[in-house]
């Protein structure tokens, strides 16, 4: 008869390992006073029954949570004749430290190194002996989840039940501190607090407060004046003595594995090195990133254009003509024809055969990111903002923003200065989004078939560009300050995987398909009453209500060379969300041309130069209304969502202005 | 072994665990459990992933991309700039 405890870090294998022993023969209660689940059960061995107790799982037992003082209270108050400690033989080093605070306990141990299968696949070489030497318990190899080395651990447990105690190896703490725990030891009995004098003497020398707590609440002890004044001088340093307490039991667990483990040489680690030695290097890092972001959009048209997007339109194509028989046989009433044909159809569909592009050029960033290079990339213009005054790590958020701005701005919660944070907020907007991208496709599409790449490498950097100009002028202005410093975490190089990629494009693509499916299926709705409204005007014309907002905004925008109605409210409807800005062209435009309607239409009604101002526009003029919400929440202010707003809107219509009059006056069109 | 991770961290442009196991001679399951002590007694601070969606987005539909902030990044706290001047 006797009481086994099961320790070891979550993911150790130790529920796995409590099945296999226990079988069917458990169940399940709560610790009294705390949440924390008590698993027990029952085995039965050589005629007698032995309980074992599941304690919860825990990387140390400290006092860092319920679950590390449930178990530790458990095994400390003697309520287990034998502790087993399942271990990860595939991630020893760390498994340790907890195997380091069980023997400072001074209870007996084994050590069930689980996985061990695990391990030879990972060509982990593991010396059970010197490991068990080292340590001075007994180690049995298991693989739980396949019932190997059960019946040894059992055995061997049992045994361990009935032997004295031995004295294990203590880890030594260095003079001072092992001084120190002799000099407070002696006050406590094995009755105080029941637990052991020589680990309430550590635990207070390492600042436990939980233990502290304890101690003082003690009366015999509180009122002993030597204890308290070695109690305070402890306090004094407990910092450095808790540091070094840890680090003490990292170079006995350092001193264990040196022994005992041997790991195979990865590869990896060289070729990450040989790579980051260019990839990352002074002068050819940023080079090297231009041309890899460069190669990157080009790849997205060749691919996503010439093999898919032909079939998209085709398919396309095709449904529309279906839904509309459809329609038609059920003898549905004419607006709602006319609502689906032109303003659905006309609208959203427009949006949908972009789709391929965008799966590309998500699985493409996928690839960048899973591969580990987009660290890289972070790492290169971290430098570049520094040099620039600006804090590096903003560039995360940035990166973020090139899916969507309202996480982007939400990303600037890790900036812990407000000026960063700030800064990092008002120039997310100036990122292209997948929304704006959107955009920039389908004038792509109209005016720059051939060099789409190229187009869209300049409209991504431009917005960079714009975002460190005025993150610059920011910081020189609006916002002074110091800036926190940090490093940033540059992981190995491995090779991306299909999960992670796929996993990427459909997180984007969904989100797309939801948005289309919802906002800008409303702006679609609205606006089509606003296109049609009032009854007897030309559907779609200037006469309407929508035609007449735009003839209202339109005029602000001819000097950038885009003054028409169409144009204005495709902006103006962007601001509920940018996709809405090519629906919103698509439904205005519908039942013009043939065919691809929408870029035709598109190419009567802009010119190249045109094109490039609109988009220009696009990227940089006030963010979509999610984002401004999401400005406002932020900053907590609604004033610094309006300058967003407005400035944002200042930034586009200048630079838009400026590159349609310089544009004119080289000649071209 | 803690401390000298520590100044290594102070010393780095960045973090590469690899490179780190190779100076201070020790494995790299250990400097990744070094990390996780430092960050645990509060000599170090992590941001992982640091975007949680707490404005009620969970039907948004970038909710997904809130918290995939791609890059870890280490800040080394107050209690960690005294430990290094010692």
């Amino acid at each position: 008869m006797g009481t086994i405890a099961l320790v070891g870090n979550p993911n150790s294998g130790k529920t796995t390992l409590f099945n296999a022993l226990t079988g069917s023969n458990q169940h399940v209660g709560n610790w009294p006073g705390v949440t924390v689940e008590k698993k027990e059960g029952k085995f039965k061995y050589n005629g007698n029954i032995y309980n074992i107790v599941d304690l919860p799982g825990t990387y140390s037992l400290g006092a860092f949570s319920e679950d590390e003082i449930v178990a530790r209270d458990f095994i400390l108050r003697g309520n287990s004749d034998v502790v087993i400690n399942v271990v990860d033989a595939t991630n020893i080093e760390r498994n340790l430290y907890l195997t380091t605070q069980l023997l400072e306990m001074g209870v007996k141990v084994i050590i069930a190194l689980n996985m061990i299968d695990e391990a030879k696949a990972k060509n982990i070489q593991l010396g059970i002996k010197a490991l068990s030497k080292k340590l001075g318990v007994p180690v049995v190899p298991t693989v739980a989840s396949k019932r190997k080395g059960i019946d040894e651990l059992i055995k061997e447990t049992v045994g361990l039940i009935d032997e004295k105690m031995s004295l294990k190896p203590t880890i030594s703490y260095g003079d001072k501190i092992d001084g120190e725990i002799k000099s407070i030891k002696r006050f406590f009995t094995d009755k105080t607090l029941e637990y052991p004098p020589r680990w309430i003497a550590i635990k207070l020398i390492e600042g436990d407060q939980y233990v502290h707590d304890l101690v003082t609440e003690d009366k015999d002890l509180d009122s002993d004046n030597e204890f308290r004044d070695i109690l305070s001088r402890i306090k004094e340093n407990d910092e450095d003595y808790e540091l070094e307490i840890v680090n003490r039991r990292y170079e006995f667990v350092k001193d264990v594995t040196k022994a005992s483990v041997i790991r195979p040489k990865e590869a990896v680690k060289t070729i990450t090195d040989k790579m980051d030695k260019i990839l990352i290097h002074k002068y050819f890092g940023l080079p090297i990133f231009i041309l890899i972001m460069f190669a990157m959009f080009q790849l997205t048209f060749v691919i996503g254009e010439d093999l898919l997007g032909e079939m998209m339109v085709t398919v396309m194509d095709a449904l529309a003509y279906a839904i509309e028989i459809f329609l038609i046989n059920i003898n549905s009433p004419a607006w709602i024809i006319a609502f689906t044909t032109e303003g659905l159809i006309g609208g959203i569909g427009a949006i949908i055969e972009f789709i391929p592009l965008i799966v590309v050029l998500y699985m493409l960033l996928g690839i960048l990111e899973d591969s580990g290079y987009m660290a890289r990339a972070a790492y290169i213009m971290d430098n570049i903002m520094r040099k620039l005054g600006l804090q590096g790590k903003t560039f995360i958020s940035m990166i973020v923003g090139f899916g969507c701005n309202v996480p982007g701005v939400m990303a600037t919660r890790t900036l812990e200065s407000k000026k960063d944070r700030m800064i990092a907020i008002l120039i997310n907007p100036f990122m292209s989004c997948g929304a704006k991208l959107l955009i920039y496709l389908v004038f792509i599409a109209a005016f720059f078939p051939d060099s789409g790449g190229l187009v869209l490498f300049i409209m991504y950097f431009t917005g960079i560009l714009v975002a460190l100009i005025m993150g610059k002028v920011f910081s020189k202005t609006l916002f002074k300050g110091e800036s926190a410093d940090f490093i940033m975490e540059l992981p190995p190089y491995r090779k991306p995987t299909l999960r992670n990629v796929l996993r990427n494009i459909w997180d984007n693509v969904s989100e797309f398909l939801k948005r289309a499916g919802t906002i800008i299926f409303a702006v679609v709705a609205i606006l089509w009453v606003m296109a049609v409204l009032p009854v007897g005007v030309e559907p779609y014309g200037a006469e309407s209500v929508l035609g007449k907002i735009g003839l209202f905004i339109a005029p602000i925008f001819k000097p950038a060379g885009f003054g028409t109605w169409q144009a204005a409210v495709g902006l103006f409807s962007g601001i509920a969300a940018k996709e809405a800005v090519v629906t919103t062209l698509g439904m205005v435009y519908a039942g013009v041309g043939e065919g691809t309607e929408l870029i035709s239409a598109i190419q009567n009604a802009f010119t190249p130069l045109t094109s490039i101002s609109f988009m220009i526009m696009t990227l940089l003029y006030t963010p979509c209304a999610a984002t401004i919400a999401t400005i406002k929440k932020e900053t907590n202010s609604v004033k610094w969502a309006i300058f967003a707003m407005v400035y944002t809107f200042a930034i586009g219509w200048v630079m838009a202005v400026l590159i349609f009059q310089i544009g004119r006056l080289l000649g071209f069109n | 072994m803690l401390k000298d991770l520590l100044s290594v961290i102070k010393d780095s442009d960045y973090i590469s665990k690899s490179n780190i196991s190779e100076r201070l001679n020790i494995s790299e399951e250990l400097v990744e459990e070094g990390f996780e002590q430092l960050i645990r007694m509060g000599y170090i601070k992590e941001d992982v992933r640091g975007v949680k969606c707490d404005i009620g987005c969970g039907g948004c539909p970038y909710a997904k991309s809130c918290d995939k902030v791609p890059i870890k990044t280490i800040k080394i706290t107050e209690k960690g700039e005294r430990l290094l001047a010692k």
